[in-house]
């Protein structure tokens, strides 16, 4: 073992086609990739060469988590799991998936940096990992069950301290849209057909151990609370949505939606979550009802309280209590989820009696959160829905339907918003049944494919949300300007980075929010307002580089990107300042491998450009900028008919947007004709074999 | 200065142990009703100090208060006075801001210039329309007929000229002030903070 603490030293390999399992050091192979995504990336470098499916035995699935999972730092939950992508469009490339939970911290406490999966069982297995003892378990007997009862059947062998993440039905069937779930609510989509491809129901996790940490414990108490005086509410807003006495501003769409006399009906004694001052740290977990926010202040009277991750206090799971429901669908009057999940079933349709926020949308997102959750459905960020609107309304589903399958759905039921149409839907798409279940379960790209429709007219529609590779956006150039657009345009699936618009939508006045980014990326043209886009300038390059290093920081260090980075803080003492510099400072004491901010975001600068040559390698050519930076023609249009950089006006300007591009590559060190990363660049963070097993198949620019 | 100020105020009150009692329990009035979320009148003091404070062959005449506050703000960098339409209004900012007790203030101008005065501070402020539901929660504390009605006084009568209404394709009424945002500007903006944000979650 080395000297450092927070990683737990070894990263356990599972062959599921032999059996063999066996653990390699962390700190001799992956220390120089932290741990999470970067462990993903460079297991899938070094083992899964182009070429490989997602399908294949010899694809792996990495379940990794970094050197602060299981610690005290707040927001630690997340698991990154990191393999070939089913659903990127029009082939597979590398992505990864984030679930919250426990599952993270359980992880290390057993001993474990990284589970590797590699290989097919020949047969269904689970795999149980109990510290030291690891075994490969028969999973016959729940195989073709839900997550629920998986996860029910395993904790009664390990029991009820073990965290588990199982598939449902969805993955067993290889539906490329399908999750991973953890615990009650923590999915992580994409990646559950992946599992099922290996014949891998579940694993289990129980630990026993703990975390080291390396530094002084006064020291690290100290640098825990300063971290946890910075936190605001969910994704980082730090202002209240209404005013408070103790607030100076107020943004009435912050998720900090905590107030005197909102309450938690649902709790067996209701709780009035009060006024929240952000010095009072042990009201944190009271500040953000995140069904309130997406379902409606209805929602308050359900709420029961805010259930979440390991060592995250901010809870943006809520739990609700719909007790209608019971008896109405034959499903539990108890859910939770947080964000696009709490609205996975009213998104599905177009009119809702009541509308979305009303009873029977409440109604829809109970239906849809535990189908969806049981079944293993995943919704690709809302994809699922809007494809499902757009081609029932255009008449393409009655089209592609045979009549006899066509007239099996009730549609009427559907036209009217009935919630009890998402019985008949969803567990058609897990179960791949007929032609509408298994063109859903593909994901966008392989669906237009495979029903011969153009991938152009979804690239056209801004109603649609799509990007590219079969993926939404995920807060882009119509939310973040230029920031926005170029953090769109790097992953192989939605680009599920919240750096750029937790501090966009935090809630602050825009001239603060400028004197804020003049301190971070140099000048305060590097946020616009919504709506009122300024031309490109250097500064939104850094912002986004910065947004993405991030990314792939908290990613790696298990650190969740839904609550950081820590850019601002809800403190006016501070004048709303936050800390960027909060990740290293946890990584070197946590570890004792002492990194300031700028030594960690070269780290992080490695992990990501391990993730652009797996892109260059995966697609077999370095014409990045022409072939996979590609922007939907929406991003160009806009309805209002103004010019781009007019106040109303959303839009982007072509030019524009390539002297975006060319500055977003220069400060990368990334090629800027073809945007793939240089020689120079790969050498600079060490990796130049990296460089020359790329140049030989010349996908390194000259 | 500040004990020439209140020299005037302190020769109605017997001996200066006694003035200082007195701007003591002021000044923990004040901080009291802020941490409660309500800001103190002038005349709220004086019936304060004439209830609790004055004993007999005292007086609390209007300007021995007056000067009793002045003292106070002077002494007390928590304590601050705003100016309303027919009163002073005092609060702590040791557990409530000046945004906040704006608010307050423009409360007790009646529900019109409350809501007026709101949807100019967030479109000067924040640069954003408001959605009309806000109101209903405190501090406003207006019921939906209230607003609309509200609304429809300010379509009669003058200095509301500049408080535009619009709906978004969600159904739900923003209200912004063309004083601080162009008309297109709003709607555009109310559309993105009541769908778009909502649809890119």
């Amino acid at each position: 073992m080395s000297g450092y603490g927070g990683w737990a030293g070894r990263v356990l390999r599972v062959d599921l086609s032999t059996g063999g399992i066996r653990t390699e050091d962390t700190i001799e192979r992956y220390k120089e990739y932290l741990g999470g995504t970067g462990i993903g990336y460079k297991v899938m470098w070094d083992e899964v060469p182009a070429g490989v499916k997602p399908f294949d035995p010899e694809n792996r699935i990495v379940f990794a988590v970094g050197p602060l999972a299981g610690t005290g730092a707040p927001c630690n939950g997340r698991t990154a799991i990191t393999t070939l992508w089913p659903t990127c469009w029009p082939l597979p490339l590398v992505a990864s998936g984030h679930m919250g939970g426990h599952f993270a911290a359980k992880l290390k406490y057993a001993g474990y940096d990284a589970v590797i999966i590699q290989g097919k069982a020949d047969h269904p297995v689970w795999l149980m990992i109990e510290d030291r003892k690891v075994e490969i378990r028969d999973a016959r007997g729940i195989w073709g069950q839900g997550t629920r009862a998986a996860t029910c059947a395993i904790s009664e062998i390990m029991g009820m301290d073990a965290v588990v993440a199982a598939i449902g039905q969805a993955g067993e069937n290889l539906v490329p849209m399908s999750i991973v779930l953890s615990g009650a609510s923590h999915s992580a989509g994409g990646i559950g057909s992946v599992m099922g491809s290996k014949n891998l129901k579940a694993i289990g996790v129980h630990g026993s151990g703990s975390v080291r940490i390396a530094g002084n414990k006064h020291e690290w108490e100290r640098l825990i609370k300063y971290h946890l005086s910075l936190l605001g509410a969910n994704n980082q807003h730090v202002v209240p949505n209404s005013p408070q006495p103790w607030a100076e501003f107020y943004d009435p769409n912050s998720r900090w939606n905590a107030s005197r006399g909102r309450r938690w009906g649902g709790a067996a004694h209701p709780v009035d979550t009060g006024a929240c001052d952000p010095h009072d740290l042990n009201r944190i977990a009271y500040r953000s009802n995140n069904a309130a926010h997406f379902l409606g202040d209805d929602v308050w009277k359900y709420t029961v309280r805010g259930n979440g991750c390991a060592s995250c206090p901010v809870r943006c799971h809520t739990i609700l209590k719909v007790p209608a429901v019971a008896s109405k669908y034959d499903i539990p009057a108890v859910g939770q989820k947080t964000c696009v999940g709490l609205k996975f079933g009213a998104n599905f349709f177009k009119t809702i009696p009541g509308g979305p926020k009303g009873a029977t949308g409440l109604e829809a997102n109970m239906v849809g959160l535990h189908l969806a959750d049981d079944l293993g459905v995943w919704c690709n960020y809302g994809q699922l829905q809007r494809d499902f609107i757009k081609l029932y309304y255009d008449g393409v589903i009655e089209k592609k339907l045979g009549a006899r399958e066509y007239k099996s759905y009730s549609w009427s039921k559907y036209e009217k918003g009935d919630p009890s149409f998402l019985f008949e839907l969803l567990p058609r798409i897990a179960g791949k049944q007929g032609e509408l279940g298994t063109a859903l379960g593909l994901g966008t790209g392989h669906l237009l494919e495979r029903w011969n429709l153009s991938e152009a007219t979804w690239r056209k529609d801004k109603k649609l949300g799509y990007w590219k590779l079969g993926h939404p956006k995920h807060h882009a150039s119509d939310e973040v300007g230029q920031c926005g657009l170029l953090v769109n345009l790097i992953y192989n699936r939605d680009a599920v980075c919240h750096s750029h618009s937790n501090f966009t939508r935090n809630g602050l006045p825009l001239p603060i929010q400028k004197r804020l980014a003049a301190e971070i990326w140099g000048a305060p043209e590097a946020v616009d307002g919504i709506g009122d886009f300024k031309p490109m300038h250097r500064s939104k390059a850094l912002m986004a580089k910065w947004s993405l290093l991030r990314k792939e920081l908290h990613d790696s260090l298990s650190l969740c990107n839904w609550m950081g980075p820590w850019a601002a803080s809800p403190l006016r003492e501070r004048g709303y300042s936050g800390d960027d510099s909060m990740e290293s400072m946890l990584y070197s004491l946590a570890t004792g491998d002492r990194k300031n901010r700028e030594q960690l975001d070269a780290v992080a600068e490695r992990i990501f450009l391990l993730h652009r040559a797996l892109t260059v390698r995966g697609m077999g050519t370095k014409e990045m900028r022409t072939r996979h930076d590609t922007i939907p023609e929406w991003v160009y249009t806009d309805t209002s008919g103004k010019p781009p950089f007019t106040k109303g006006a959303v839009h982007m300007d072509r030019k524009d947007v390539e002297v975006a591009l060319d500055m977003f590559y220069h400060e990368l060190g990334w090629d800027r004709a073809t945007g793939a990363p240089t020689r120079a660049t790969y050498r600079k963070f060490g990796l130049t074999d990296v460089s020359d097993a790329l140049a030989k198949g010349k996908l390194v620019p000259e | 200065m500040k004990e020439a100020i209140f020299a005037e105020g302190s020769e109605r009150i017997a001996g200066t142990a006694r003035a200082d009692a007195v701007a003591d329990a002021t000044a923990a009035l004040i901080r009291e009703r802020s941490a409660a979320g309500d800001l103190v009148s002038e005349a709220g003091i004086a019936l304060f100090l004439k209830e609790h404070l004055s004993s007999p062959g005292t007086s609390m005449a209007g300007d021995c208060v007056t000067a009793v506050l002045a003292r106070l703000l002077l002494e007390n960098e928590d304590l601050h006075a705003l100016r309303g339409a027919d009163s002073q209004w005092y609060y702590s900012s040791r557990s409530m801001t000046g945004e906040y007790a704006e608010i307050l203030l423009h409360a007790q101008e009646g529900p019109v210039r409350l809501i007026a005065e709101t949807v100019r501070h967030n479109a000067s402020v924040y640069r954003r329309p408001v959605p009309l539901d806000i109101f209903a929660e405190p501090p406003f504390n207006l019921a939906y007929r209230q607003v609309l009605d509200c609304l429809a006084t300010m379509a009669e009568i003058e200095g509301y000229d500049d408080i535009g209404t619009t709906i978004t394709s969600s159904s739900a009424t923003y209200l912004y002030s063309t004083s601080h945002l162009e008309k297109e500007y709003a709607v555009m903006l109310a559309e993105w903070f009541d769908v778009g944000e909502s649809e890119n979650p």
